[in-house]
């Protein structure tokens, strides 16, 4: 059954709540509401419903002003991971977007005149202005099917895809994730807001519920800054007071590990993007004296489930979701139906996820692997079909396919490999053409050439045949 | 009046095709030939790279076009950069950009920089 409408606050924090931390202090409900209004009046007015702003920031407070003032001025905010600025331009005019938001000009192209509004976020002077005013703030009270984000990642056909994410939704997800990781009901709580450090950007889904919607819902003070290279995370966890949660992904936290920093303590680590091996949550955990959760979820679905990941393999599913094992044949994708299984959540309709899952329980499940051929790397995911179409459309390219190392998951070196068949053709040109094409994380280590694929009878692959042509893996 | 917030950048090496602000007042001394061919192999052996050291041009950008690095392996090679040289990347570093923007430009900053 639907839930009864419902509106939420878009900042339900108290006016004295401690948001975000920067290198220069703290940002407060208050004034960030007040500095997303300036943004705000910035914004085109006399566009349709429904219309978006591309937000491209990557720093956490200039993006989160940016998705705020949105939701003031009535867009819904389009998130992309692909900032190349010709991508970019592609998008926002596939949208009709009515502005793009960014720290830095992304460079227009001559002619004609771009249909948006360029903007350039700069918190400071936003900030500013707004602690100077002591306007009336507006916190509009946004009903809970209001479209509030549309997330993209690349289709299996190579286009990009948008995944709508209502404001009921997001709220939802933000308190379930509170309730699951403790942390707490209010700002009032005794150990004041949890400290909250993330390394995933604010347009992956991740780093969106986590860096940037737990600010808004939940008594948590995100840090502002670079959290790249492992001395940017313990300068960051260094400034910003305990309890302190660490948001990262397995390469970041294997980085951090090996560069045996100090750290100040952690009551908390979470992982998520990719599976987590136990021994390296083991380290972490002897070594910095925390609990090392990881979090399971997809774009179009958003956080589903956690689980502690010395603990066992078993994942427990946030609450207020349904999980269901979806009905024979029930994959679009025309793969097997075998794991299918779909999540019904408020404001958010029902999805299939693209793993593999074993319910064990409507609320427990195992996880089986991927169900179809995308691969995820760096946090992106591609569809090797559609990579081996882009190859195969080469010019010169007579055969070809893209095939993923069996260590692809766990080694952070591995890549993806091309075989191909194009005859005079040398592998860095079709290199050259590939880079023009896809997401560099996706271009192959090696093109490897071939006088023909080894196809079977039937015209198919064997993945252990071309598994022998590539030889051992570059790392053993 | 406050300090100007200074926004970051979540991929510090990734800025080689914008225009660069930064004033390239001090150029990088060339590095030791010797040290560009000791960072060569460390990049090859640390990122398990098909090209062989003596390869790499050593103008050419490491990440895009030219090498093709990623961003995770601008996490690998600063790790390894940090465990063999002693030297600690960061993000805020103004000068990442030109550090990370080729192979002489990364041994030349190695060189200047190293603590072991």
């Amino acid at each position: 059954m639907p839930p009864l409408p419902e509106r939420f606050s878009l900042l339900p924090r108290a006016e004295t709540a401690a948001l975000f931390q920067t290198a220069r202090g703290v940002v407060r409900g208050g004034e960030f509401l007040a500095a997303s209004a300036r943004l705000a009046a910035l914004l085109p007015t006399g566009m349709p419903a429904g219309s978006t702003v591309l937000n491209l920031c990557e720093d956490r407070l200039s993006f989160a002003l940016g998705f705020a003032a949105a939701m003031i001025a009535g867009f819904r905010s389009a998130l992309s991971s692909d900032h190349s600025p010709a991508r970019a331009r592609d998008l926002a005019t596939r949208l009709g977007a009515a502005a793009i938001l960014s720290e830095a000009a992304i460079g227009e192209s001559a002619a004609p005149p771009a249909p948006w509004r360029t903007i350039t976020v700069d918190p400071a002077t936003l900030l500013t202005g707004a602690t100077e005013a002591r306007e009336q703030v507006p916190n509009p009270e946004i009903a809970g099917e209001t479209p509030a984000a549309e997330v993209f990642t690349s289709g299996s056909t190579g286009e990009p895809v948008a995944h709508r994410k209502t404001w009921g939704a997001l709220h939802a997800r933000s308190l379930a994730a509170a309730s699951r990781f403790e942390l707490g009901a209010s700002d009032a709580g005794a150990d004041g807001p949890v400290s909250v450090v993330g390394t995933v950007p604010p347009q992956h889904m991740y780093g969106f519920e986590t860096t940037i919607l737990l600010a808004f819902h939940c008594p948590v003070t995100v840090w502002c800054g670079p959290t790249f290279f492992p001395h940017d995370i313990a300068a960051a966890l260094a400034a910003m007071p305990a309890p302190r949660l660490l948001i990262t992904t397995p390469l970041q936290l294997r980085a951090l590990l090996d560069a045996a920093l100090p750290l100040p303590p952690l009551a908390l680590v979470i992982s998520a993007t990719a599976p987590l091996a136990p021994d390296l949550a083991a380290r972490a955990e002897a070594r910095w004296q925390t609990r090392v959760a990881e979090i399971f979820g997809a774009t179009e679905a958003g956080s589903i489930a956690s689980r502690m990941t010395t603990s066992g393999e078993i994942w427990e599913a946030y609450p207020g979701l349904r999980l269901a094992a979806a009905a024979e044949g029930a994959a679009a994708d025309g793969t097997t139906a075998d794991g299918v299984v779909s999540v019904t959540a408020p404001y958010a309709g029902t999805v299939a996820l693209a793993d593999a899952l074993e319910l064990l329980t409507p609320a427990r499940f195992r996880l089986l692997g991927r169900r179809s051929d995308v691969v995820k790397l760096g946090g992106k995911r591609a569809s090797l079909a559609a990579l081996t179409r882009i190859l195969t459309a080469i010019e010169g390219v007579e055969d070809g396919v893209f095939v993923a190392p069996g260590d692809l998951d766990a080694e952070p070196t591995a890549r993806l490999l091309a075989f191909v068949v194009a005859p005079g053709r040398e592998p860095g040109e079709i290199l050259a053409a590939l880079r023009r094409e896809i997401d560099p994380i996706f271009l192959p280590r090696r093109v490897i050439p071939l006088p023909r694929l080894p196809r079977n009878a039937f015209g198919k692959l064997s993945a252990a045949h071309l598994a022998a042509l590539a030889g051992p893996p570059a790392s053993s | 009046m406050p300090k100007r917030y200074e926004p970051y950048r979540s991929r510090p090496w990734e800025s080689m095709n914008q225009p660069d602000t930064i004033p390239d007042t001090i150029p990088f001394a060339a590095p030791p030939l010797a040290l560009e061919a000791e960072v060569a192999r460390l990049i090859v052996t640390v990122l398990h790279l098909e090209n062989k050291p003596e390869e790499i041009d050593p103008e050419a950008p490491l990440f895009g076009e030219g090498l093709g690095l990623d961003s995770i392996d601008a996490l690998e090679l600063a790790l390894a950069i940090s465990r063999e040289y002693g030297i600690e990347l960061k993000s805020d570093d103004e000068r990442n950009r030109r550090i990370f923007a080729s192979l002489r430009a990364l041994a030349a900053h190695i060189g200047a920089a190293r603590v072991r």
